[in-house]
């Protein structure tokens, strides 16, 4: 069964999204904070990362440089809730983020792009 | 797509009239909580918890069209964990197959729009559509799907799709009645409504600050002619406007007079403009060094007058104003000009001025004299309390002097 790690620190967002994509019969998994978040990806090396960038305590652009470290091929989905900020989205790209999403998202894009990447 | 069948026909498929709960008071409660909410996102918020509570279904959310972001926002959303969409997470654009949908569709479309996921889903295999129709028919009943929707209602003001009501599926297990989703069609048509009032409040509002910064831009351009022609008054005006306004807060916040909304913004404007009556009198008395004469003097007090007669045709948008411009020279005992009032009979944003102007006055170069110092200029407020000045109003003065306020 194909896994997802979803980091984010609002509970909302994570269990809707989990709920989604368990509906989807993939294997999921939550994280509230980085640390958690790096704990359960040398765990359970998921195939795709959903990350939201703007988070108390260790932010998403830390925790994406964590992951890449332990694996560079990770494929990392950064997401955020503000407008997009041109140097924070350079410096994922350079950090290897595999692709930058902002919300209000489209749900029917996000399970394909996960889907494609699973 | 021509030759779908009305959607309420689709709808009453699924749906048996068994009325379990009293419809018609529900809807009466919420139009008048339409009427007693002017904030369209708090009434949506009570509309979303009255279909979760009362049509006892496990979610409910709206999409709401937003101008800017040419898209549809999940505005609102209750349910179950894991069902509740995050507000502001997720959004529908206009190529997305739901949103087509109702865009593309409702003006042909007899009844109320309502879409059921399984009359979609029965529609989409029918044999009499085009390949195309019962394309964008799957397409509406995966984005159905995405949203984990049994139920969907357009929200239309006029021929504009304002947003999308959604629910899941009831708590019972149970399909909906028709009832039901009258009662949520009319739900989303006050939805409709209230959106679009607010909008046109909003456009409203956008309007009026319009005019307003127009009007200031226009005020601003008075006192650059008041400048121009008086070379000391130079910043006096703004001076003699911003104490004038701190006198007011202070009266405002001893609670000394009652003072309503608009007169802060009244005083603003008189005080940058109590000095206009100038542009109407002769720069070589105006700026002369001796001594004037009696008849230059009586020039000069013409300007309070002149004040009003340059802005009467503003009268209506000016009324307090133009109080602080022609009686920002009379005096508390009556001693003053033009028309030698006195005491309270004097309007409150004049006797605010009158202690304002003196102070700068006193304190700045004159042609004729030099400037007094700051406390000296202090004393004399004192001394003509009541007798020149308003006494409450110099004793604010006073009081935000003592403070170091001014």
């Amino acid at each position: 069964m194909p896994k997802i790690l979803i980091v984010d620190d609002e509970l909302d967002t994570r269990q809707f999204l989990a709920n989604f994509f368990r509906k989807r019969k993939i294997d999921t998994f939550t994280a509230a904070g980085g640390q958690e978040a790096l704990l359960i990806f040398e765990r359970e090396k998921p195939g795709v990362i959903l990350l939201d960038i703007i988070m108390g305590g260790m932010d998403g652009v830390e925790v994406l440089k964590r992951i890449k470290e332990r694996d560079s091929g990770a494929r990392v989905i950064m997401v955020t809730g503000k407008s997009p900020d041109q140097d924070i989205i350079k410096k994922c790209k350079d950090l290897g983020a595999y692709a930058y999403i902002h919300k209000p998202l489209e749900l029917d894009e996000l399970e394909k792009q996960v889907l494609s990447l699973i | 797509m021509a030759g779908l069948p009305r959607q309420s026909a689709v709808a009453s498929l699924l749906v048996t009239n068994i009325m379990a709960i009293d419809y018609k008071r529900e809807l009466e409660r919420a139009a008048k909580s339409m009427i007693l909410v002017h904030e369209p996102n708090l009434l949506i918020k009570m509309i979303v918890r009255l279909m979760v509570q009362r049509v006892e279904v496990k979610h409910a959310g709206v999409l709401l069209y937003h101008r800017d972001k040419e898209s549809y926002v999940l505005t609102v959303s209750r349910g179950s964990v894991g069902q509740k969409i995050p507000s502001g997470f997720a959004r529908m654009d206009l190529d997305n197959p739901l949103i087509r949908f109702f865009r593309e569709r409702h003006s042909r479309l007899p009844g109320d729009g309502i879409i059921i996921r399984r009359g979609i889903d029965k529609l989409s295999r029918s044999r009499d559509f085009s390949p195309e129709s019962k394309e964008l028919l799957r397409g509406v009943s995966y984005q159905m799907d995405i949203l984990e929707a049994v139920v969907c209602v357009p929200s239309y003001f006029r021929d504009n799709l304002m947003g999308v009501l959604f629910m899941g599926s009831k708590k019972s297990g149970r399909d909906f009645r028709r009832k039901e989703l009258d009662f949520f069609s009319a739900l989303a048509s006050n939805v409709a409504m209230a959106l679009r009032n607010a909008q046109l409040f909003k456009d409203l509002e956008g309007e009026l600050d319009k005019n307003k910064q127009l009007f200031i831009n226009i005020t601003m351009a008075f006192v650059a002619a008041i400048d121009a022609k008086d070379h000391y008054t130079g910043s006096h005006t703004e001076r003699v406007t911003d104490i004038s306004l701190k006198i007011a807060k202070g009266l405002i916040h001893e609670n000394k007079v009652k003072i309503d909304n608009n007169f802060l913004e009244d005083l603003q404007i008189a005080g940058l403009l109590h000095d206009i009556g100038k542009i109407g009198i002769s720069e070589s008395i105006l700026n002369k060094r001796e001594v004037l004469t009696d008849d230059e003097r009586t020039k000069i007090r013409e300007h309070t007058v002149l004040g009003v007669n340059i802005l009467h045709t503003m009268g209506n948008l000016l009324r307090q104003p133009l109080l602080g411009i022609r009686y920002h020279h009379e005096k508390y005992d009556g001693e003053g000009y033009p028309d030698g009032l006195s005491g309270e009979d004097i309007p409150l944003v004049a006797s605010i001025i009158s202690v304002a102007d003196a102070f700068d006055a006193m304190t700045t170069d004159r042609p004729y004299r030099a400037a007094l110092t700051k406390e000296a200029a202090i004393d004399e407020i004192r001394r003509f309390s009541g007798k020149q000045f308003n006494p409450w109003v110099a004793e604010i003065f006073l009081k935000l002097c003592h403070e170091g306020k001014i």
